[in-house]
């Protein structure tokens, strides 16, 4: 039996746990063709081969990651002032060069980094626990539920975000928690529509009804059925939720909405290179790189993953 | 659609409030609760919050926003200043972004993964990238600290100064078309693509039609209509793009207005601007949803026709 390897088709005999595998076994060449025929047209969309582009995305995030946690290990304190030495230029001691008070700008944008993933992870979380849900029940319940629980969706979509996050924040104030489960909140919605069409398009298989067959109930299906069928577009969409997130924290921070000084991210490290363009203008460029290549990288991952899930309303 | 918009949106402002009268005096030191209470008087603050949900509602049927809790000037008034700068900003963005992207669609979807295509889609990855705000900080910083060629800040209306209206827009509006238009070029190119293999691009080259006038003339225009679909998307995009990238560079529009009423707790500004944004990006996923049926026949069902 030829096992798949692409992660939006998951081996057929792993997928329903327990009595259903048989059932499913018999089944397992439709699931082979749709692998074959899910990794051609990867192949016709890009030439590059998606293994390396994948992990050389991941291992720069990963870098990023290690990089942010393990700043205080060999970076300088993010908040020892120097004053005399204030927006001096790239150094071997400064490799980024101070601010305004003399500070170590490397060192700060790795410290701002802890604060702006810790926010960016705990959104996906919360953007994953929720839209899954939501998803998985509207397509589990159909009928009103259903049309009720994704006309809500929608209402919630039709606000761009950052203005959404701007209500919310202002309404409940910026503390890195806040931020956190706001943004996840906001990301929710498009989560929850990815994990609606995923989980019924796993709904229409033959494991599925096998596992209805035997009398599974409602959480066994949703937990122990659809949410292991449907790992990799939701892992497609963490990565542009990551990405997502990233932005909206950026933003408030930015306009001074999100993480307060002193605490740093890198949203407050660009309102703070914001206001001094012309003194030193390389302390607003390297939070903005910072931003840029994590985005850039979650892209890439979420691309390669599976394609981006068309987003278009029609 | 709209009042369930609208409803979250008050709903979520008047969930936990800080005072909007105490941010407003900044201090509560001095100030008598009777001056307080009048002040809540003045704003409805002190009716119940369905109340003054009810009474916001009306009013917008009556053009009326209601009076901002910060300065004295009606909620209209403010927004009327702005909301022409933001229009401006939007539509110069969207057609930029569009002027942009459809050749550089046509000419990469010519030969699918040819060398062109690749260093397009690379191109489309890394504009995807930039969150529009940061964009145009580091444009603010090659071309007004840098080259000193543009100005930074800023605004000189349509009507005043035609010419130093464009160099204000210019730099926001790359810095939205910048993020806008690799959407654009990777969905039109996909069509593209796809209408370009299908059987009637054949035919066409069957009966002599030139490389030029198969492109253009056949492929292009049933691949604009589905692209079409997705600049309801666009245009969300760069409303949502617009509200920080007005912030940057300075220009007083709606999403400038919208970011300090935010940091003023000025709730009354802030729902309405919200709202009417919200609006603006839903009338415009209608209208293109519409006209596409009508550009479109296969589109229109059977009671339609």
């Amino acid at each position: 039996m030829p096992e798949p390897t692409t992660p939006e088709v998951p081996a057929a005999g792993g997928a329903p746990a327990g009595a259903a595998t048989t059932v499913a076994a018999s089944f397992a060449g439709d699931d082979a063709a749709a692998a074959a025929a899910v990794a051609a047209r990867g192949a016709r969309r890009r030439r590059l081969p998606r293994p390396t582009m994948l992990g050389f995305a991941t291992t720069v995030l990963g870098v990023i990651v290690l990089l942010v946690l393990a700043a205080p290990l060999f970076a300088a304190d993010p908040d020892a002032q120097d004053p005399i030495n204030a927006f001096a230029g790239s150094s071997f001691a400064h490799p980024f060069g101070t601010d305004d008070l003399g500070r170590d700008l490397f060192a700060r944008v790795l410290d701002g980094g802890r604060l702006t993933l810790l926010i960016a992870g705990g959104a996906v979380l919360v953007a994953f626990l929720l839209g899954t849900l939501w998803g998985f029940v509207a397509a589990s319940r159909r009928g009103i539920v259903d049309e009720l629980l994704m006309r809500s969706a929608d209402a919630l979509m039709a606000i761009p975000q950052i203005l959404f996050a701007l209500v919310c924040i202002s309404a409940f104030g910026a503390s890195p928690l806040n931020l956190a489960l706001v943004v996840g909140v906001l990301l929710a919605p498009t989560t929850a529509r990815m994990a609606r069409s995923a989980a019924l398009q796993e709904m229409s298989r033959d494991y599925y009804a096998a596992a209805i067959a035997y009398g599974a109930r409602q959480r066994r299906l949703l937990v122990r059925e659809l949410l292991p069928n449907t790992t990799g577009q939701l892992a497609v969409q963490a990565a542009i939720n990551a990405a997502s997130a990233i932005i909206l924290e950026a933003s408030l921070s930015f306009v001074g909405l999100g993480i307060q000084p002193p605490d740093a991210s890198w949203g407050t490290l660009l309102k703070e290179g914001y206001a001094f363009l012309y003194q030193r203008y390389e302390y607003a460029v390297f939070p903005a790189l910072a931003i840029l290549l994590t985005i850039w990288m979650l892209n890439v991952v979420a691309d390669q993953l599976g394609g981006r899930p068309k987003r278009g309303r029609a | 659609m709209l009042v369930a918009t609208s409803v979250i949106v008050f709903a979520v402002l008047r969930a936990l409030p800080g005072d909007p009268v105490l941010t407003r005096l900044g201090t509560t030191q001095g100030v008598s609760q009777e001056t307080i209470d009048r002040l809540r008087e003045q704003f409805g603050l002190d009716h119940s919050v369905l109340s003054q949900y009810g009474d916001w509602v009306s009013g917008i049927f009556h053009g009326d926003f209601g009076t901002s809790y910060f300065s004295q000037y009606s909620v209209t008034s403010l927004i009327g200043q702005r909301i022409g700068v933001t229009l401006e900003l939007t539509i110069v963005s969207v057609a930029l972004a569009t002027v942009i992207a459809v050749p550089v669609a046509v000419v990469a979807a010519l030969k699918p993964h040819g060398a062109i295509d690749r260093v397009v889609s690379a191109l489309c990855s890394l504009g995807m990238a930039f969150p529009p705000f940061v964009a145009a900080i580091l444009l603010l910083i090659v071309f007004s600290v840098q080259l000193g060629w543009l100005p930074a800040r800023g605004w000189v209306p349509l009507s005043q100064s035609v010419g130093q209206n464009l160099q204000h827009i210019i730099l926001p509006a790359v810095a939205l078309s910048a993020v806008a238009s690799p959407l654009i070029i990777r969905y039109l190119r996909s069509e593209l693509v796809e209408a370009l293999a299908s059987p009637f691009v054949r035919t066409a080259e069957g009966k002599g039609v030139s490389r030029a006038q198969v492109v253009l003339r056949h492929a292009l225009r049933n691949a604009t209509l589905p692209a079409l679909t997705s600049v309801g998307l666009i245009f969300g995009y760069t409303l949502g793009g617009a509200v920080l990238v007005e912030y940057v560079f300075g220009l007083p529009g709606l999403g400038s207005l919208a970011v300090e009423s935010a940091l003023r707790r000025d709730y009354a500004v802030l729902q309405s601007v919200v709202l009417l944004l919200c609006a603006g990006f839903i009338l415009t996923t209608l209208v293109v949803d519409l006209a596409a049926r009508a550009l479109d026949p296969r589109l229109r069902t059977v009671r339609d026709a």
